[in-house]
Formats: structure tokens, C-alpha cells, sequence
């Protein structure tokens, strides 16, 4: 499967999540996902405990907001109804299996390209040339931000400007860890732009590294495509 | 043809190198943090394939074994580690010509050797500084002789430093894993009594985490940490011994300027009743023997080696008994070298505790110290 | 108008967007604060008012992307939000970047200026999310507005009003908080940096 495929059945599939009004169709793109995921002969389990994870608490919350203190669905709520928890459960459970389904598909998608280095996997894209620049840039850039994080704290924990764990301290000092993380990057980056990159070439060389030879779709790819497609036009049927 | 441009720091050398570089399409290792990185990849194969050309022009230059580093992060690479990455993409590459900005100085010696082989033994034009070499057989040597800035008075600015009485630091039955990872200590003791002591031990042994529970980053899985006998415990009650200079300056400000950067270290400092915070005139002239004579000095617009020396500030300043100088000489020219292991010697005579870590096996040499050395899970002085 | 400084500028913000994330995280603070990027970059290219729109979404856009795939899938939807903070950013906000870099630092200005551009950009974007929120979450996000909106829900109010409601309670708080810390990192920025990105100037 090819890095485009993938995001054309993932865009589908999620816009027949976000178009999708009952259980049922839901349940059927849940099915075609779990299918999609299954394909790319990797454990599954990861995927679907990480989505678990990410939707419980929104559905915890749910629970307690809809069932639990207003105690009807919206539209009856709209119409003016007397309403029932039983509405009230029944919608908190269906925009939970939206994202459940949105969460996942995402992940999905990453078991298909988990051996795939970023540029590898952006040199695949269809895209304008300078999109695929600025992705690289961004990507490399948060390694970068994310190192300077670590070694940054640890400098200002050491010198007492902020606490390892919560404290006021933090609430009113946290914000230097961003400025000194903020200026560190920035210097780099100066350094690179003036330096590095006009005596390299750098970014033309890479320019070259990410235009692709690679083919733009693969037969899988329409295949998924042709999945995805179906699950839009059924969750707009099914309306 | 090869380059070898000599002088002291601020000097010029750096704008000469830039001049030849320019000359011809060049491979460039700079001096500054991630300055041997593309900044483009977000992995170490990535990094490769991004030089990688064709037909490369020249032998391969292969210090590490990359294929095991393929997935890792290049920001999370040791800074040798970096170096000798850019040299093998170089190496990979259809380049004709390469400068080095005083990186090689991050390197041990016997990569350095290495390096320094493959740089003169090569069909390309290489151009270098490195405050730790002298002229060289087969470059030619161009010296550089600028007006010196920032100047730097160490001597000066340990000379009014009074006696201190640094605490012992015993620790005990140490362990520590990363969550998911392996142990990297396990029921390991030793004792730090103030003087100087140098921290040895491959990548990933366990610097940066020893560090780290000492300053009270991470807590430890089990142990003590004792202060002349005294239980200490950073994790809880904050770090109230290490002043800290970090490999890279940048990552410890905690202000745009030095006026910013210092009240707030001194009103961190004054919560613990034990410190005697210096008042603010008396770090303001340290600063200036330091070279940075204003406070309202923006601390990111000063070059790389006057925020190096800048960051031995809190260190210089003997408000706190123990230091940690992480690769201090990187990027310092050898006067200034020389200074640095007076001023750790000094130190260590007022009874203050110092630990370094260096790869600067020379450099080492000038500071009587003893050695701790990280391994297998343990530490041991040798 | 993309210059390879503006390039940086955009990926640096987007990455900020994703990594402020992680730094909340670790000062265990219980707040998500996912536009400081967004703002910076709008601050960062004025007065080129174009530039700042198109970098400033640019990198909005990548931030809650890559946030999209890694941390929290639902991010994405709220494009249109990091559309209004950006013309509310490059249009209002970037007209105090003077007094955001002034020397010394006046605290009126300064802290006057942030409140009421932060309170305008809270309020916009609470418009605009008001209705993702409604029909993604069910006007609940798991945060503590969550109780707001029950309150609302409570007293009859329908769906939609009652998370608007409870967002102009909270957004306008969350966006000065971020409004503050992207003047305080627009101020401390080296002035190389803004240098750079102003635009080309033309050969002559």
C-alpha cells in the first residue's frame, strides 16, 4: 500500500465516521478498520488499548454530563421532551464510537507504515515539493524541541526554577522551560540558515532526496479505496 | 589540499573558514549545538540517505556502526556521536570539500586519530579548526590573528573565592531503570569527598542519569544519598549543592538577559536557608571577567564561546559547595584551556567538590583528579 | 513570499505547537496549550501582514496534524478555529509587537494589550469551535468545561448554545494564557531571527 492510498481510505473512512448517524454504520466501519488493520500482519492490540485509552476518559465525561446530570439526549432537549437516560445513553455511546473509530483509523494506518523511515514515508507523497520541505523541517525540528525539553529541565530543575513535580513554582515558572526551549531551537536554526545549509546546498539535496520514483498508487490502494468509498456512500444512505 | 587555520578564539578563524568553504560547494560541521546535523531528518538512516549520493566519491568513513543507530534520533546522539554521523554522510557523498568548526574537539582521541586520518589521507580539500591540534604534517596551516573579544579572566575571577567546606557525598545501594528500559544501575555505592573528580563511561553508562539524580530530576528506585552522613534527598526537596554548567549553555538560561537569568536564580537560590545567595553587584563583576561586562546582555545574541564561559557564572561564583562542568573546553582555545584546569585545581584546594566529564584526555591530564567510572551498572573510582 | 527563513519560522512554530504539549505534561500543569506557535509565527513575520496569515496557518495547520496522528486524533477538526486565531493574531494582535519588545518591559502596556487581544481571540475561537465540539464530542471534551456545559444543559439551554456558553467561559482564559506566552517568546527572540524573515528584498 502507498503512503496516498493510505490517506485517501483514511479520509474516507473518517468522513463516513463523522457522517455516520447510527450504531450500525458505525459498527460496519469499525469492521472494514479492524479488516484494514489486520492487513498490515501487525498485533493489532497496541492500536486498538491506544484508542481504548484515548476515548475512555471523553466517555467517562459523557457518562456523567448526559446520563448522569442532565439525564436527556439533544434533540429532545431541542423538541422540548420530557426525554429519558436511555436516549441520553444511547447518543453518548454513539459519538464515543465515532472517535473510537476516528482514533483508530489513525492508528490503522500507522501499522502499515510502521517499518517506513518519515522520509521515506514523505518521499512517497503526492505533494507540492515545498509541503514535503516544510514536513521534513517540522519532524526534524521536534526531535530537536523534544531533546532541548529534557536537557532543559533538567538545567532548570537544577538550578530550582521549577519542581519535578506539580508545585505553584511550576504554574508561575513553567513558561520558562518553553522561552529557554524556544531560544535554544531558534539558535540552532540561525545557525543552520546562515551557515550550513547556503555552504551545503543542503535543502536542494534534499529537494532531490524527496522527489519520488516511487509509483503514486498501487493496486491495494484502490481496492481500500473502493472500501472506503462504500463506507461514505452507506453512512450517507443509512441517514 | 588542506587547510589548518590556527589562533586563539575570536580570532577570526571561523570567518576564514567560511571564506574557502564558500569557494567550492562544500560539507560543513559547525561549532554550535546539532551543528553537524542536517536539521532535515528526523532519523539516523534518513540523515544518511539525505548525503547519500550515487556514486560516492570517496572511501567510506565508518567509525560506528549506523545500521544498529538506524532508527535513533539524531538530536539524541552523544555530540561525538553527531560528528562522526556527518563525517560518514560526508564520506557517502558526492562532496569535494569539507570544514570542521572545532567540532572534532567532541571527539575521544582514538576517533579523533581516526578522523584526522581519513580528513588527511582523502582526494578532497578539508579545512579545519580545532583549538586542540598544532600544525600539522601535509596542511597548510594559516594563522589568524583578530582582535580578542569577550575577554575571559579566570584567575581574576576565582582570585576573591573564599575557603569552602564542601559536604562529602555518599551514595548508597543506588538503583535506577528508565521506565521500560534496562537498569541502567543496580545496588551500586560510592563516595564523593570534595576535590575534583572526572566522570568516565561510555554512551549511555549513565552520566546524564547520575547527573540527573543528583540533581534531584529523577528519583531513584531505592538508595540514599547522604551529605557528611546527613540523608538528601534533591528529588523532594530540590538540588542545594550542584551549580551546573550543561554541555550546551543555551539549555540552562532562564531569561532572555543575564539581569533576567540572575535575579531568578538568586531568588531560587535564597529559598534555601543554607545558601549564602552573592548579591547581584558582586555576579555582575564576575560576569565581566567573565566578558559579558552588562547585565542587559541579550544571553542568545552572544556567540557560542562567550555563552560557554558565561555559563561557569553560578560555578565561579562559590555559593554552592559542589560543581559539574559538563565538557567545559569544547570550543575554548588553549590559553583559555589551561586557565580552566587552574581554575578546577583552584577550586578544589578551597574545598570545594568538582566533577567533570570530558573527552579531552589532555585536558584531563592538567587537573589532578581521581575518576569515577561508569559501567556494567556500577560506579567505581579507579 | 516562502523564503528558507520562513520555511524555518512555519516548521519551528508547528513543532512548538507539538512540543508545548509534552513540556505541560512534564510541569504537570493541567492545562493544554496548543496555539503558542500559531500566535508566535503571526507575531514573527509583521508587519507582512500576508505572510504572517499564510505562515501563521501553515503552521497551525502542520502543528495539529502531526498533534493529530501522535497525541490526540481529534485535534484536526478544529482547523477552522486555527484559522480564526491566526486573523484575529495577524490582524489585532500583531499591532502590539511593539509594545511586546519594548525595553524595559511596561507592565501596563504589555499586560493591558495581552488580556484584551487574548479575551478577543478566546471568544473568536469559541464561535468557531462551538460547533465541531458539538457535533464531534457532544459538546463534551473532557476538560473541565465539561461542567459548564452541564450547567447550561441543565437549565434548558440547547446543545449548541450551551457549549458556545461554556466556551466563551473558558476560551477567553486558555487563549490569554497562550496570547501571554507567545509575547513573552516574540520578546525574547534574538533580533537576527526576525531579521531574517522579513521579505526578499528584490535585487537591484
Amino acid at each position: 500500500m502507498t503512503p496516498n492510498g493510505a490517506i485517501a481510505f483514511g479520509l474516507l473512512v473518517i468522513a463516513a465516521a463523522v457522517v455516520a448517524r447510527d450504531v450500525m454504520s458505525l459498527a460496519v466501519i469499525l469492521a472494514i478498520l479492524l479488516t484494514f488493520a489486520l492487513a498490515s500482519r501487525r498485533s493489532i492490540l497496541p492500536a486498538l488499548l491506544w484508542s481504548a485509552g484515548i476515548v475512555l476518559p471523553l466517555a467517562a465525561f459523557m457518562a456523567l454530563v448526559w446520563v448522569g446530570i442532565v439525564g436527556r439526549a439533544p434533540h429532545e432537549i431541542a423538541a422540548g421532551a420530557e426525554g429519558s437516560r436511555a436516549a441520553a445513553v444511547a447518543y453518548a455511546a454513539l459519538v464515543c464510537l465515532r472517535l473510537f473509530a476516528i482514533a483508530f483509523a489513525i492508528q490503522a494506518l500507522f501499522l502499515h507504515f510502521a517499518g517506513w523511515t518519515p522520509l521515506a514515508f514523505v518521499r512517497a507523497l503526492t505533494a507540492p515539493p515545498i509541503a514535503k520541505k516544510l514536513l521534513v523541517l517540522t519532524l526534524s525540528l521536534i526531535e530537536t524541541i523534544l531533546h532541548a525539553i529534557d536537557r532543559a529541565r533538567t538545567a532548570l530543575i537544577a538550578g530550582g526554577i521549577i519542581t519535578r513535580r506539580f508545585s505553584w513554582r511550576n504554574l508561575r515558572h513553567g513558561w520558562l522551560l518553553v522561552q529557554t526551549v524556544w531560544l535554544t531551537v531558534v539558535v540552532i536554526a540561525i545557525g543552520r540558515t546562515r551557515d550550513k545549509w547556503p555552504i551545503e546546498g543542503t535543502l536542494a539535496r534534499l529537494d532531490g532526496t524527496l522527489h519520488a520514483a516511487a509509483p503514486r498508487l498501487a493496486i491495494a490502494d484502490l481496492a481500500w479505496g473502493a472500501a472506503g468509498l462504500a463506507c461514505l456512500i452507506a453512512a450517507i444512505g443509512l441517514r | 589540499m588542506r587547510d589548518f587555520i590556527a589562533g586563539a578564539n575570536f580570532s577570526g578563524r571561523s570567518a576564514a573558514l567560511m571564506t574557502r568553504l564558500r569557494e567550492r560547494l562544500s560539507f560543513f560541521v559547525g561549532p554550535y549545538a546539532e551543528g553537524a546535523l542536517s536539521g532535515l531528518s528526523s532519523t539516523v538512516a534518513d540523515e544518511i540517505a539525505i548525503y547519500r549520493a550515487a556514486q560516492p566519491a570517496h572511501a567510506e568513513f565508518s567509525a560506528l556502526d549506523f545500521a544498529a543507530f538506524a532508527a535513533r534520533k539524531p538530536p539524541t546522539l552523544s555530540g561525538g556521536e553527531q560528528v562522526l554521523l556527518a563525517l560518514h554522510c560526508f564520506s557517502r557523498s558526492d562532496y569535494n570539500a569539507i570544514g570542521i568548526d572545532t567540532a572534532l574537539e567532541q571527539l575521544d582521541p582514538g576517533n579523533r586519530d581516526k578522523a584526522l586520518a581519513y580528513l588527511s589521507g582523502g582526494d578532497f580539500y578539508a579545512a579545519l579548526i580545532d583549538n586542540r591540534l598544532d600544525a600539522r604534517p601535509g596542511w597548510s596551516t594559516q594563522a589568524c590573528t583578530g582582535q580578542a573579544a569577550f575577554a575571559c579572566n579566570l584567575a581574576a575571577a576565582t582570585g576573591a573565592l573564599k575557603p569552602c567546606a564542601a559536604p562529602a557525598i555518599t551514595i548508597g545501594n543506588l538503583s535506577f531503570a528508565y521506565p521500560g528500559g534496562a537498569a541502567i544501575f543496580r545496588n551500586t555505592s560510592i563516595t564523593l569527598s570534595p576535590g575534583a573528580w572526572r566522570l568516565t563511561g561510555s554512551n549511555g553508562a549513565g552520566k546524564t542519569t547520575l547527573f540527573k539524580l543528583l540533581a534531584g530530576v529523577l528519583a531513584p528506585a531505592s538508595g540514599t544519598i547522604t551529605l557528611d552522613g546527613a540523608p538528601y534527598a534533591p528529588w523532594r526537596e530540590g538540588n542545594r549543592i550542584f551549580a551546573l554548567a550543561a554541555q550546551n549553555p543555551d539549555h540552562q538560561w532562564c531569561g532572555a538577559t543575564l539581569r533576567e537569568d540572575m535575579s531568578r536564580r538568586r531568588a531560587a537560590l535564597a529559598r534555601h536557608s543554607q545558601i549564602a545567595v552573592p548579591d547581584e553587584a558582586a555576579l555582575a563583576a564576575l560576569a565581566a571577567l567573565l566578558g559579558v561586562p552588562s547585565l542587559d546582555q541579550h544571553l542568545y545574541e552572544l556567540p557560542l564561546v562567550a555563552r560557554k564561559r558565561l555559563s561557569w557564572l553560578w560555578p565561579l561564583s562559590g555559593a554552592l559547595p559542589w560543581i559539574m562542568l559538563d565538557e567545559p573546553t569544547i570550543g575554548q582555545d588553549r590559553a583559555m584551556r589551561a586557565a580552566l584546569g587552574r581554575t578546577i585545581d583552584r577550586l578544589a584546594a578551597l574545598g570545594h567538590g568538582v566533577v567533570f566529564i570530558t573527552h579531552d584526555d589532555e585536558f584531563a591530564g592538567t587537573v589532578a583528579h581521581r575518576t569515577v567510572r561508569l559501567a556494567g551498572q556500577a560506579m567505581m573510582v579507579d | 513570499m516562502f523564503t528558507t527563513p520562513r520555511l524555518v519560522a512555519i516548521a519551528l512554530c508547528a513543532a512548538l505547537n507539538f512540543a508545548v504539549g509534552n513540556v505541560v505534561y512534564l510541569v504537570k500543569l493541567p492545562i493544554y496549550l496548543d496555539s503558542i506557535g500559531t500566535i508566535l509565527c503571526a507575531l514573527l513575520l509583521f508587519p507582512d501582514r500576508m505572510a504572517a496569515i499564510c505562515c501563521a496557518f501553515i503552521a497551525g495547520f502542520i502543528g495539529v496534524i502531526l498533534s493529530g496522528l501522535v497525541i490526540n486524533p481529534f485535534l484536526p477538526w478544529f482547523t477552522f478555529s486555527v484559522l480564526a486565531i491566526v486573523l484575529v493574531s495577524a490582524l489585532l494582535t500583531a499591532n502590539a509587537t511593539d509594545t511586546f519588545r519594548a525595553q524595559p518591559l511596561q507592565p501596563l502596556p504589555f499586560f493591558g494589550k495581552v488580556v484584551i487581544y487574548g479575551i478577543i481571540t478566546g471568544i473568536v475561537s469559541a464561535i468557531i469551535s462551538a460547533p465541531v465540539v458539538v457535533y464531534l464530542f457532544g459538546g463534551v471534551t473532557g476538560s473541565g468545561s465539561a461542567f459548564v456545559v452541564a450547567f447550561f444543559l441543565k437549565t434548558g439551554e440547547r446543545l449548541l448554545e450551551a457549549t458556545l456558553y461554556a466556551g466563551l467561559t473558558t476560551e477567553p482564559v486558555d487563549k490569554t494564557l497562550q496570547v501571554l506566552v507567545a509575547a513573552l517568546l516574540y520578546r525574547a527572540t534574538p533580533r537576527e531571527f526576525i531579521a531574517m524573515l522579513r521579505p526578499a528584498q528584490p535585487a537591484t
